[in-house]
């Protein structure tokens, strides 16, 4: 695997952890606030029986980060925020604060004081997916169902780029030329999260459907 | 939530565990050393890739910056040092990646530190007999920190890269999983007390 990193070697990475020290405070602080609040949400709506749910996604989504997507322009490592908003709902905020700040500690990805930030820009577009793409997941028709869960997963990357370049903006930086710059780098990890949305959508189908059938509303 | 699951779930951890081994995420890395009144920095991603175009930044204890510039494609920038006091070089590389490394006024070398090096000789000189041995005593020690220093170099850039590349390794990665389920499992006991 380190091979096929270097043989693509000469790009620089452009990944969705902002590190300490980039972003200004009100920035932070923002980030801060609103991960507070849907942590809290995803608190509320967090029922004894899908703790441990709960905590295997957050453990898959902080080993995620290590995976290296060595395909395309640059080197970017998978996310997994659209299987995690779509299997917790609001619950991601949580799971996905967590993963981070033991990523921050563990790995030194991002940082302690762009926690906030970080969750918001990975949990939020979860949430989200989770709230426009649910209904079609949940189709009787294969393809429907299919096509949902392949936009669930690619759509929350995504969307997790777009915030990442609205938050950069307060560098100084031009939106668009961040958002296409993280946007197409990302290509084909949203094409792997997609793919792999997809695959577990269909097996918890047939194995339990009623894990997706819960909803966290 | 079933036993399948679960099991399922755990198996794909392992299975991004084992792709995951090898290769370390997106850090950016920063270090520099001295050599003569130029310093050089060398800048890379972990995995190795090399900064290209990353901004540099040089400033004092005091904040003040003292200069900038860009790294070429291989990641390297170098610069005379401005200053002889504590140089903290700071990299932004794009879209968020920021490192720093701090170079200690005495690593910067140079004049100001065998001048200090110089008073405690001039005593054990002069208790010394012939006036030969005194300016040998000096020069001496001048071409012995020269030369030590010139072989000094690549150690200790080398254990500077050592340092700075460790990446996350097993026990990071089972450590973070373990904390997490010792979160689960505290949650499940302080519901489970309510009850």
């Amino acid at each position: 695997m380190i091979f096929v990193v270097f043989l693509f070697g000469e790009n620089e990475e452009r990944a969705m952890h902002i590190s300490e020290g980039v972003l200004s405070a009100p920035v932070l602080i923002s980030g801060a606030v609103i991960a507070a609040g849907g942590v809290g949400i995803g608190i509320r709506k967090l029922d004894y029986d899908r703790i441990p749910q709960v905590a295997v996604l957050s453990s898959a989504f902080f080993v995620a980060s290590l995976v290296h997507v060595p395909i395309g322009p640059s080197s970017v490592h998978l996310i997994l925020n659209g299987l995690l908003g779509l299997l917790l709902g609001w619950t991601a905020f949580p799971a996905i604060l967590i993963a981070l700040f033991l990523q921050a500690v563990l790995f030194q990805f991002g940082g302690v004081t762009t926690l906030g930030v970080n969750t918001v820009t990975m949990a939020l577009p979860a949430v989200l997916c989770y709230l426009v793409f649910r209904k079609g997941v949940m189709s009787e028709q294969p393809k429907v169902s299919m096509v949902f869960s392949f936009s669930c997963g690619a759509g929350a990357v995504f969307f997790a780029g777009i915030l990442v370049a609205l938050a950069l903006m307060s560098t100084g930086k031009s939106f668009s030329a961040a958002a296409k710059l993280i946007v197409v780098a990302h290509i084909p990890v949203m094409a792997i999260e997609g793919i792999i949305t997809m695959l577990c959508v269909r097996f918890l189908k047939k194995v339990k459907p009623e894990v997706l059938e819960v909803t966290h509303d | 939530m079933t036993r399948r699951l679960i099991s399922l779930v755990s198996l794909i951890v392992l299975l991004l565990l084992c792709f995951s081994a090898p290769a370390f995420a997106h850090k950016v890395y920063l270090y520099a050393w001295v050599e003569g009144n130029t310093v050089y920095t060398e800048s890379y991603f972990s995995g190795g890739v090399k900064v290209d175009n990353g901004l540099i930044q040089v400033f004092d204890p005091a904040g003040k910056k003292l200069l900038e510039g860009h790294t070429n494609a291989k990641g390297e920038f170098s610069f005379r040092i401005p200053e002889k006091t504590d140089l903290r070089i700071v990299i932004n590389a794009s879209m968020g990646h920021r490192s720093e490394y701090i170079l200690k006024a005495d690593e910067l070398g140079g004049s100001s530190a065998s001048e200090t090096g110089n008073k405690p000789a001039v005593d054990v000189t002069k208790t010394e007999p012939s006036a030969p041995v005194q300016v040998n005593a000096d020069e001496i020690r001048k071409i012995v920190d020269e030369s030590l220093d010139s072989r000094l170099r690549p150690i200790a850039r080398s254990i500077a890269r050592l340092q700075e590349e460790k990446g996350p390794g097993f026990t990071e990665i089972i450590g973070g999983i373990g904390y997490i389920f010792g979160i689960m499992g505290l949650l499940l006991y302080f519901r489970n007390r309510k009850k």
